[in-house]
């Protein structure tokens, strides 16, 4: 395991750490970090943020250097999704803010709590096309929950308080904070300006009749299903969402980034829901009479073909502490603004114990037709490779997938009953997440053995951050499913596109061990079954990062998948015996 | 159920939007609109009553999206303060217009600014500029009247409105 730095010893327990005096504009800011519990900074140093970083040694904060902007992002992300804490990035003006921007989208889209921080020109020279300027609070306008240009010294303080506090209440969030460079470096005098600081207030709760009549609703349904999104762990409702499942006898389907939060396998577990959910899942979305959506959006790849969304449920309740989420694509006659672990908890006070054996015989008559598929013909199959990984997963050890068949051969594998494990860039899909996004996640445990599965293509898209890895001694494992393509989008061709498939083909792709032995990893490649686990094996016994290239099937694609512009009902299975 | 939420083709709503006085708010409030795929039609802005806010009245056109996606949206913005949608609440609307007209005047047109309430803001021999005041169906009534008597320019401010004596549920 990787040597911290001492101060890293949980700083969150001790946020109000006295730190060196305060005085220009860059300590100002340095010491506000401390102060709101920040003990690792993602980020490089260029020529608008270098006050920043010229008192940054003074500090007790592991600044962690990666190797493009983008990473540091995602590496924030990573953090803050492993620790629920608010993850820290920074970078200069120009190029190195706008680098941010995907990583900021990501997170702000899968409501992730990052803070960014830039270095902008100096005031006067903002809006003359100055060297290196960018307007990146105009870029970042769609990507974050709020923004901030500092033009004073004394508003920092302030500004880096209400930044955090807006990042983690309510719907969390990506925030920016551009501070421009002679903003850095003035000195504070005792007649600082003191603004407002504004406070957010926490979610009211949902008033007791929306509560009352959703029991009811759950109460009567002789078809219920309950659907489990990413704000149940992040409003950390998970334990009661499994009471409130098991006292009413719901079967429970999760989202992509609700993955985890219902413990999967279980009996009343239904999987992945949607575009590429599980075959029984989709037909109890199908056929429920009351549907209970908590912590989720309901978007399309959700939903599908709306009007094949739940289309025989009678009572759509939906909860989402976001209102403007309710409505936004599906219509629920119970909507409830709230908290998900307060709703869940009032909901559980409300309802008596209940059965529904003929519902569950006939959820599991689906679970029996239409079981998760893979083809057996003697290729080095996902399925195996995953399976083989599941099996040496430890409880908290952290998955970080990456985006495309990758993503969901791990999503829909995934077996655990803990959430927060397994991290991926839902809302925007981000190829090129989950090298960065395990960093972070590392950083944030370094407790836990955290995994990033990928593709070979999204790996490239960022794997110049194996070298932070190894530099920041932080020990990821790196399993790439390797099938020479952009298989995602090839399977679209495939099956949406009449099979015209147009570049996707990677003819060329590096040779990943020498590639990961010439960053400083460990590096393998295995084609053959047999060889899975003790590669598997190898790589984790190595105390360094390390890259396992697995030759998969270059033909395996995911299934059950639902055609596009087609209802849920209609997914098609694995096509090969 | 559930009936798939789309609102029709064309949904044009009023919304007053009571926002904090800060660098770049209307940039936000705009971006707010167009990126959840509304159609700014209009806005206007003034002072508001509080200390340090502004109000905006924005025409949206929420198009197929829910129509009451503007509001919740707007008011996710941490500078938003508050927003209303008056779109159905009978309020009255009113807008102001500036008319200019070139000599040779027409015979009809004075007594017809008199007749609709518009107050002479400049007279020379060469140009008349009168400023009108009111719903914007009447402004239209008259901008179309002005024509046949020699308009020569225009400009119309966008409308505003104050909440009804009885506040709506927004
Ligand atoms: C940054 C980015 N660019 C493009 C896409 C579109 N896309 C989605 S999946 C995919 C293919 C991914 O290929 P690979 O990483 O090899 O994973 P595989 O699907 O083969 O497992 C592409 C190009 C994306 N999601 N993100
Ligand atoms: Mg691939």
């Amino acid at each position: 395991m990787s040597t911290f730095p001492a101060f890293r010893q949980d700083r969150q327990s001790q946020p109000e750490l006295e730190v060196v005096q305060a005085r220009s504009g860059a300590e100002v800011l340095l010491s506000a970090l401390v102060g709101q519990g920040v003990d690792t900074v993602f980020g490089i140093p260029g020529g608008a943020n270098l006050p920043i970083y010229r008192h940054l040694p003074q500090f007790p904060i592991w600044h962690v250097l990666v190797r493009h902007e983008q990473g540091a992002a995602h590496m924030a992300d990573g953090y803050a999704r492993a620790s629920g804490r608010v993850g820290v990035c920074m970078a200069t003006s120009g190029p190195g803010a706008l680098n941010l921007v995907t990583g900021l989208a990501t997170a702000h889209f899968d409501s992730v709590p990052v803070v960014a921080i830039t270095g902008q020109v100096a005031t006067p020279t903002i809006g003359t096309d100055a060297f290196q300027e960018s307007d990146v609070i105009g870029s970042c306008l769609s990507v974050t929950k709020h923004s901030y240009q500092l033009r004073d010294p004394g508003e920092i303080e302030e500004v880096v308080a209400e930044a955090f506090q807006v990042a983690r209440t309510g719907r969390p969030g990506a925030v920016l904070i551009d501070i421009p460079k002679d903003v850095q470096q003035a000195h504070l005098g005792d007649d600082r300006p003191l603004g407002r600081l504004r406070r957010h207030a926490a979610p009211v709760p949902a008033p007791e009749e929306q509560i009352e009549t959703a029991a009811a609703h759950l109460s009567l349904a002789r078809r219920p299903v309950i659907l489990a999104g990413r704000g149940v762990a992040i409003a950390g409702a998970q334990s009661t969402l499994l009471k409130l499942a098991t006292k009413l006898d719901i079967p429970v389907g999760t989202t992509l980034l609700g993955t985890g939060v219902f413990p999967n396998p279980h009996p009343l577990s239904l999987g992945l829901v949607g575009f590429m959910g599980t075959g029984y899942c989709n037909r109890a979305v199908t056929d429920c009479d009351v549907l209970l959506m908590v912590g989720m959006r309901a978007d399309d790849r959700v939903t599908c073909r709306l009007d094949g969304f739940a289309p025989r449920a009678e009572h759509v309740i939906h909860v989402n502490v976001d209102p403007a989420e309710l409505g936004k694509t599906v219509a629920a006659d119970c909507p409830i603004v709230g908290d998900a672990r307060d709703v869940l908890e009032r909901l559980l006070a409300q309802v008596e114990p209940s059965s529904r054996p003929a519902w569950r015989r006939q959820v599991e008559s689906w679970r029996l037709r239409h079981p998760l598929r893979h083809p057996h013909n003697g290729r080095l199959q996902p399925q195996q490779v995953l399976r083989a990984y599941y099996a040496r997963r430890r409880p908290a050890d952290i998955t970080v997938a990456d985006v495309g068949l990758n993503q969901m051969w791990a999503a829909t594998g995934w077996s655990g009953d803990e959430a927060g494990l397994f991290l991926n860039s839902g809302g925007q899909g981000t190829m090129g997440f989950a090298l960065p996004a395990a960093i972070g996640a590392q950083a944030a445990a370094p407790m836990s053995r955290v995994f990033a599965i990928c593709g070979e293509g999204g790996l490239v898209m960022t794997v110049q951050e194996l070298a932070t890895a190894v530099e920041a001694n932080l020990p990821v494992k790196v399993l790439i499913l390797n099938n020479r393509q952009l298989g995602m989008v090839r399977q679209f061709q495939d099956d949406f596109y009449g099979g015209v498939r147009s570049q996707v083909d990677h003819v060329v792709t590096p040779d990943f061990p020498a590639l990961a032995r010439a960053f400083g990893c460990f590096g393998e490649v295995v084609e053959d079954l047999a060889e899975v686990g003790p590669a598997l094996d190898r790589a984790i016994a190595h105390p360094g990062p390390a890259v396992l290239e697995f030759r998969i099937d270059p033909e395996a694609g995911v299934f059950p998948i639902v055609p596009l512009g087609g209802t849920l009902s209609e997914f098609v299975e694995c096509p090969y015996p | 159920m559930p009936i798939p939420v789309t609102g029709s083709a064309s949904s044009p709503r009023l919304l007053c939007v009571r926002v904090e006085d800060r660098a770049g708010i209307l940039q936000r409030v705009t971006n707010c609109v167009s990126r959840r795929g509304h159609h700014l039609l209009s806005c206007a802005v003034a002072k508001g009553p509080e200390q340090g806010e502004l109000r905006l009245w924005l025409r949206v056109d929420t198009g197929i999206q829910p129509p009451e996606q503007a509001a919740l949206q707007l008011r996710k913005l941490i500078d938003v303060v508050a927003v209303e949608d008056l779109t159905e609440t009978g309020v009255r609307e009113w807008t102001l217009g500036l008319f200019e007209f070139r000599a040779p005047f027409a015979r009809g047109l004075e007594p017809e600014l008199g007749r609709r309430g518009a107050q002479v803001v400049e007279r020379t021999p060469e140009r008349l500029v009168a400023a009108l005041g009111g719903p914007p169906p009447a402004l239209d009534a008259a901008q179309s009247v002005f024509a046949g008597l020699g308009l020569r320019d225009f400009a119309r401010g966008r409308p505003i409105a104050l909440q009804p004596a009885v506040p709506q549920e927004a």
